[in-house]
């Protein structure tokens, strides 16, 4: 009876204790590289980006992804890593139109994520 | 993960309500809320490991869940009695002494020949054979012998069933080389005027037979078989 409800306490423990981490741990993450897009959303906008900034942003965006593998699937990843790599390539070569609307959608992609992992009514069904 | 702790005790649920409205036709002596566990953990761990883009907490938190939720229905199981009943169902008597309970039949979502089918697993070929039956709530059945049941020296051939739910098995009615208007003349002696009140009638070799009606208690009597009822 103790054994049974100990178990009970420590598997439920467990279980927000990850919940808990993984929440926080996301929103850190995404919002750290989300910064980073932003400053490269400015200078992309005002047609000042370099090469260099770029890569700034996906040094910072090999850097958590590394982690965010264990709590997010890894296509949605795979999703950002191809975009972001659309956008450095166009950064590289000047076009900056394009390169605007391959940082838009990566600012949009980090913004949805913490949502879609949020526990919401319309994330449970 | 809380996604995952919440959708799958969502889903634990639902099948565990699924599995009680079943009956226990569904049911193989495990505890309703151990074969939903059954069935669900083994794909919680096949899709993970299967599918290599799902990260491997997911399947890992999932079990969690399961195992938590099972220790709850453990506690339940030990300390709340109504609790209990509602989660694991409680036996079914299904043959007491006044013979077939079709009301518990019909709410276990079972018929006469699931009956007889346990009947003959647990070694009795005749209704009347056993005092009581019931159904576990897993599902196993267990009967309890009467106490002046024939051996088998005395038993000539195995019962078999005439009428259920008030229709003829035309089947059995081959097999015992008797026709329908025999049974008729039995059941008008017995002052039965419709076929429908027959819940079930049974004969065997030597001629006994069980009949019972709806809402009464079941009666054994005794025919002359037709020579040729040989089985």
């Amino acid at each position: 009876m103790v054994k049974t409800i100990l178990s009970i306490v420590i598997s439920f423990s467990i279980l927000i204790g990850i919940c808990i981490f993984e929440s926080i741990f996301i929103h850190k993450t995404i919002n750290s590289v989300e910064t980073a897009l932003i400053q490269l959303e400015t200078k992309t906008k005002m047609q000042t980006a370099t090469k260099a900034d770029a890569l700034k942003v996906n040094e910072e965006w090999q850097n958590k992804k590394r982690i965010l593998h264990i709590f997010v699937p890894h296509n949605d990843i795979g999703y950002i890593d191809y975009w972001l790599g659309e956008a450095i390539s166009y950064i590289e070569s000047k076009n900056f139109d394009h390169a605007l609307s391959k940082v838009q959608v990566l600012i949009s992609i980090f913004n949805q994520i913490p949502e879609v992992y949020s526990l919401s009514l319309q994330n449970i069904f | 993960m809380g996604l995952i702790f919440i959708r799958t005790t969502i889903i634990f649920i639902s099948l565990l309500l699924i599995m009680r409205l079943m009956g226990k036709r569904q049911i193989g002596e495990m505890q309703p809320f151990e074969l939903v566990i059954t069935l669900l953990i083994a794909e919680l761990a096949c899709i993970p490991m299967s599918d290599t883009t799902i990260p491997l907490l997911y399947g890992v938190i999932s079990m969690i869940a399961i195992f938590f939720l099972h220790q709850i229905m453990l506690l339940i199981d030990l300390k709340c009695r109504g609790l209990k009943t509602l989660v694991a169902g409680k036996p079914a008597i299904v043959i007491n002494k006044n013979g077939i309970d079709i009301s518990e039949l019909k709410k276990n979502n079972l018929d006469i020949n699931d009956l007889i089918e346990s009947l003959r697993g647990a070694g009795y070929f005749a209704f009347d054979d056993v005092d009581y039956a019931l159904y576990e709530a897993s599902g196993k059945f267990s009967a309890m012998a009467k106490e002046n049941k024939e051996t088998s020296a005395q038993k000539s051939s195995i019962p078999l069933l005439i009428i259920t739910d008030g229709k003829f098995e035309k089947h059995n009615l081959d097999l015992t080389h008797t026709t329908e208007k025999y049974f008729l003349q039995i059941l008008e002696k017995e002052n039965i005027q419709s076929l429908k009140k027959v819940f079930v009638l049974t004969i065997d070799g030597t001629g006994k037979i069980y009949l019972q009606c709806r809402g009464e208690k079941y009666k054994i009597l005794q025919a002359t078989l037709p020579k040729e009822s040989v089985w």
